[in-house]
């Protein structure tokens, strides 16, 4: 047994584990669209803003949207990060607490990288027009920031599930400014994530295309845009995803082998996903009158295979020094039924307010 | 302890601070700024002020980039900072109030949406549903104060959950309700200063934009005068409150935690200051000024970084008073410590290190660095310059006694041994030089060793023992000082430190008391 793995807590967590592993999980996933529309938004526009070329129309009509909803993308990416951070913590905290001490400053410096990078969307979107050429690096600052926040959150979520590294590193120095760079894990999960953003936000930029019921010419280049970016990400994505699989420790690579029946239906559940995605991308892309909701609800399928494949990497990694099934259990019945009701509550008031708010054309 | 300490040269308690108390002012401003708008644009739609709904539009942009991009990221920050100093803590408060933090989360939520709704909404949405949602946004925004006023107040007090670890008990604890008063008025407090810092700084105009500026200006100088008024009877009730919850909160004020009454103070004065800062623009509306504003400002953060250090500075050498100390220790564990002694429950100890100063560098950091620096703040090295290696071992079991609230050092003689060779080592020997100023070298001979257990006229204090004493007297006690009382170590001074240290107690003997100088 590792020495420097922390003792589990006295105090037990106030419900079920599963319970908490399934709210991590469906909160992670509204994370991941707004992260994905945000990320993946962000790059779609910085290409349009350095490449310029061709259809002057799609050329402001992509610019406008995204920079327009960029700062939205941004407050729900943060929001909803909030809730699985939480689960993560109330879980697993032991492990993330001691991987965050070890990069102490590049994790801290995720606090100022999202100030920077949120007012950058504001600038952009207030400001954008008027900033001229330097409109790009503002977007370019907020894309940077961004992604730099993903690699920092990707160098701990591997250095929590490798606890043979933690001692040299801290013995070695222990102001905290520690990556996990040399962890195998590490580029292909951090680039597969990010160019799986790519796709999604390609994807939403069709959607939000056809939602708008913008002038039928410049709807189709739209969702033709949109989808050339799904389907160019998704290609590559399939060997980042590759990649990643290869580069898994061998015992728990062997679970996705057959080695584990869960492990390996989501394998095989997320690839034939993939292969689905790309053949539903490409027939609206032969023909975009044809609706997009199978290709939207195949991608949503596949994002939460793919979260409950990173949860089963996790377990294996961390098998033999966290199992959720020890953790001692006082549930708060009242406490859970006060949450469910609020969140309940909560997202009626939203929705009824974005709703009243999407209706009301601008005066 | 169960996790590395990150070690960094100015202290994480600098850190935390800074990232709390930033977002504690924008935080409380979230809250009551959130209420102003809707009230003034409701005032302005009612008087039909096409300039004073400007004003408040403009205001709302503002406050959308301040509470909402500032607000949420600072707010996201604590949890990043106290996860990194306190980790032991943070597992600790998500154990026991991971719901409360969920309920908080659906309300940060609503709050999110609400205010981008009212920013996007301005020219979009009718204005009895606008303004509704700048109520909603306002009420999630006040639930959220209300649900975390309850976790941050259960740190310093946590009443009777310390018998039997139940939510609410917790949560509604003995400083509940006077810290919510508090917050509340704090909260007063900020959207005034917000919207006198806003028409401070507001374009200039005719004659209606100006009258919509003094509307404006006056309702805000209201509001920082009624918050302050209210913050200070809230703030009698909190220490009747907290004087019943702490039995020893006279004693830290004398000078038992030698920061608390200056931080007292910090607030105080800051509070006062937005007081009568507020009295210019209640009286000359049209007159006010950025000057004003910047003074206003700079006086609300002598408030707010008083009032969260003062809650901070209370709760030592706590984090959750009375069960977690800052190390990470439980209190409930000190038994096993003092059986087992320290090394069993340091887990992050080198097996590369095999000299007794190696070893006792992990105790170091373990037990010492999650309150003190080298020479940041609480620093210790400035400190120990004045003692050897012996005295330092000599000191170490007596910890408890200081007068600094510090835990008890439950290392066994090895242990000891280990972290004073450490500590010897490492201390600033150069410090160790006295001023040529005789009254600055006799106080720092104080400081170095009396001081770090007494003061002379508040906690502890020493001056009624040593009138009529004379110097000779003083050379004897100094001999002698550990029949005085069993927790007294022995003195081990240089000649010229016995000096120095004569002339203060001298010097102290013959003169008033003051207490101004603890």
């Amino acid at each position: 047994m590792n020495p420097y793995v922390p003792t589990p807590d006295v105090l037990p967590i106030p419900a079920p584990a599963p319970l908490f592993a399934a709210l991590l999980h469906l909160t992670f996933l509204v994370h991941l669209l707004f992260m994905n529309a945000l990320l993946g938004g962000g790059v779609i526009l910085l290409g349009s803003l350095f490449t310029r070329g061709g259809d002057r129309e799609l050329h402001e009509a992509v610019v406008e949207r995204i920079s327009k909803l960029l700062p939205t993308l941004f407050a729900g990416t943060v929001t909803f990060g909030v809730a699985p951070l939480l689960f993560l913590q109330t879980l697993y905290g032991g492990f993330f607490y001691t991987s965050s001490i070890l990069m102490g400053w590049p994790w801290f410096a995720t606090v100022p990288l999202l100030l920077v990078g949120y007012y950058a969307t504001y600038l952009n979107a207030f400001r954008g027009r008027r900033l001229g050429g330097g409109r790009r690096w503002a977007v370019a600052a907020a894309v940077g920031c961004v992604a730099l926040v993903g690699f920092a959150f990707s160098n701990n979520t591997t250095l929590m599930l490798t606890p043979e590294k933690w001692s040299r590193l801290y013995f070695a120095s222990p102001g905290g400014l520690h990556l996990n760079l040399g962890e195998a894990l590490l580029w292909p999960r951090f680039l597969h994530m990010a160019l799986g953003a790519i796709a999604v936000a390609g994807l939403l930029l069709a959607l939000l295309a056809r939602r708008e019921r913008a002038a039928p010419r410049l709807q189709e280049a739209l969702v033709r845009r949109g989808l050339d970016v799904f389907l160019a990400a998704t290609v590559v994505n399939m060997m980042f995803g590759f990649w990643y699989l290869l580069a898994l420790r061998e015992d728990v690579r062997r679970l996705f082998m057959g080695g584990s029946g869960h492990a390996t239906g989501l394998l095989g559940l997320g690839t034939a996903l993939s292969l689905v995605l790309l053949l539903l991308a490409w027939r609206v892309r032969l023909a975009p009158a044809r609706s997009l909701k199978p290709l939207a609800w195949s991608t949503l399928l596949t994002l939460a295979v793919m979260i409950l494949m990173r949860d089963a990497v996790r377990a294996g990694y961390l098998a033999g020094m966290a199992d959720l099934r020890e953790i001692p259990v006082r549930t708060q019945t009242l406490n859970l039924a006060i949450f469910a009701a609020l969140l309940l509550g909560g997202f009626v008031t939203v929705a009824w307010m974005v709703r009243k708010l999407l209706s009301s054309p601008p005066r | 302890m169960n996790f590395p300490v990150w070690e960094l040269p100015m202290g994480g308690g600098i850190l935390m601070a800074l990232v709390s108390v930033l977002h504690v002012f924008v935080a409380h401003l979230a809250v009551g700024g959130g209420l102003w708008l809707v009230l003034a644009e409701g005032a302005a739609r009612r008087r039909d002020d096409a300039a004073l709904l400007s004003l408040v539009k403009t205001q709302s942009r503002a406050f959308l980039l301040l509470t909402l991009v500032f607000g949420a990221i600072t707010g996201v920050g604590i949890w990043t900072t106290a996860a990194l100093i306190s980790p032991q803590a943070i597992l600790t408060l998500i154990r026991a109030y991971v719901w409360g933090w969920a309920m908080e989360w659906v309300f940060f939520i609503v709050e999110i949406a609400a205010a981008l709704v009212y920013w996007y909404g301005w020219d979009r949405l009718d204005a009895r549903t606008h303004r509704l949602v700048g109520w909603i946004y306002f009420v999630a925004a006040y639930i959220s104060l209300v649900i975390i006023n309850g976790i941050v107040t259960f740190m310093l007090t946590p009443g009777g959950w310390l018998g039997n670890h139940e939510f609410w008990t917790g949560f509604f604890n003995p400083t509940y309700w006077p810290s919510l008063a508090l917050r509340s008025a704090a909260a007063a407090i900020q959207a005034g200063l917000f919207v006198l810092v806003t028409v401070a700084f507001a374009r200039r105009g005719d004659s209606r934009v100006e009258a919509a500026r003094a509307w404006a200006t006056r309702h805000g100088a209201v509001w920082v005068a009624a918050g302050v008024a209210a913050f200070a009877a809230a703030l009698f009730w909190y220490r009747g409150a907290l004087t019943a919850a702490i039995p020893d909160w006279a004693d830290l004020i004398a000078g038992a935690i030698p920061v608390l009454p200056r931080v007292i103070g910090l607030m105080l004065v800051g509070a006062a200051a937005a007081f009568l800062n507020a009295l210019w623009p209640l009286a000359a509306p049209r007159r006010w000024h950025p000057v004003g504003a910047v003074l206003l400002t700079a006086a609300g953060l002598a408030l707010f970084f008083g009032g969260e250090w003062v809650r901070e500075a209370a709760r030592k050498p706590y984090t959750i008073r009375g069960y977690l100390y800052t190390t990470g220790l439980r209190v409930d564990q000190e038994p096993e410590v003092a059986a087992a002694g320290v090394a069993a429950f340091t887990r992050w100890r080198d097996p590369a290190a095999s000299t007794p100063a190696a070893r006792g560098r992990d105790l170091y950091r373990a037990w010492c660095l999650p309150c003190h620096t080298r020479d940041g703040y609480n620093p210790m090295r400035p400190f120990l310059a004045h003692r050897t290696e012996a005295e330092i071992a000599d000191f170490l079991p007596r910890l408890h006694h200081m007068r600094a609230r510090m835990p008890a050092w439950h290392g066994n003689a090895a242990e000891t041994a280990d972290l004073a060779a450490y500590l010897a080592a490492d201390a600033d020997h150069g410090a160790a030089v006295f001023p040529a100023e005789p009254a600055a070298a006799a106080r720092l001979a104080w400081d170095a060793h009396c001081g770090t257990c007494h003061t002379l006229d508040g906690y502890r204090a020493l001056r009624p023992s040593l009138v009529g004493s004379t110097r000779e007297d003083f050379e004897a006690m100094l001999d002698a000082l550990p029949d005085l009382a069993a927790e007294m170590p022995a003195y081990g001074g240089d000649p010229v430190e016995r000096a120095h240290l004569l002339d203060f107690l001298t010097g102290a003997a013959g003169a008033a008391p003051d207490r101004s100088a603890e």
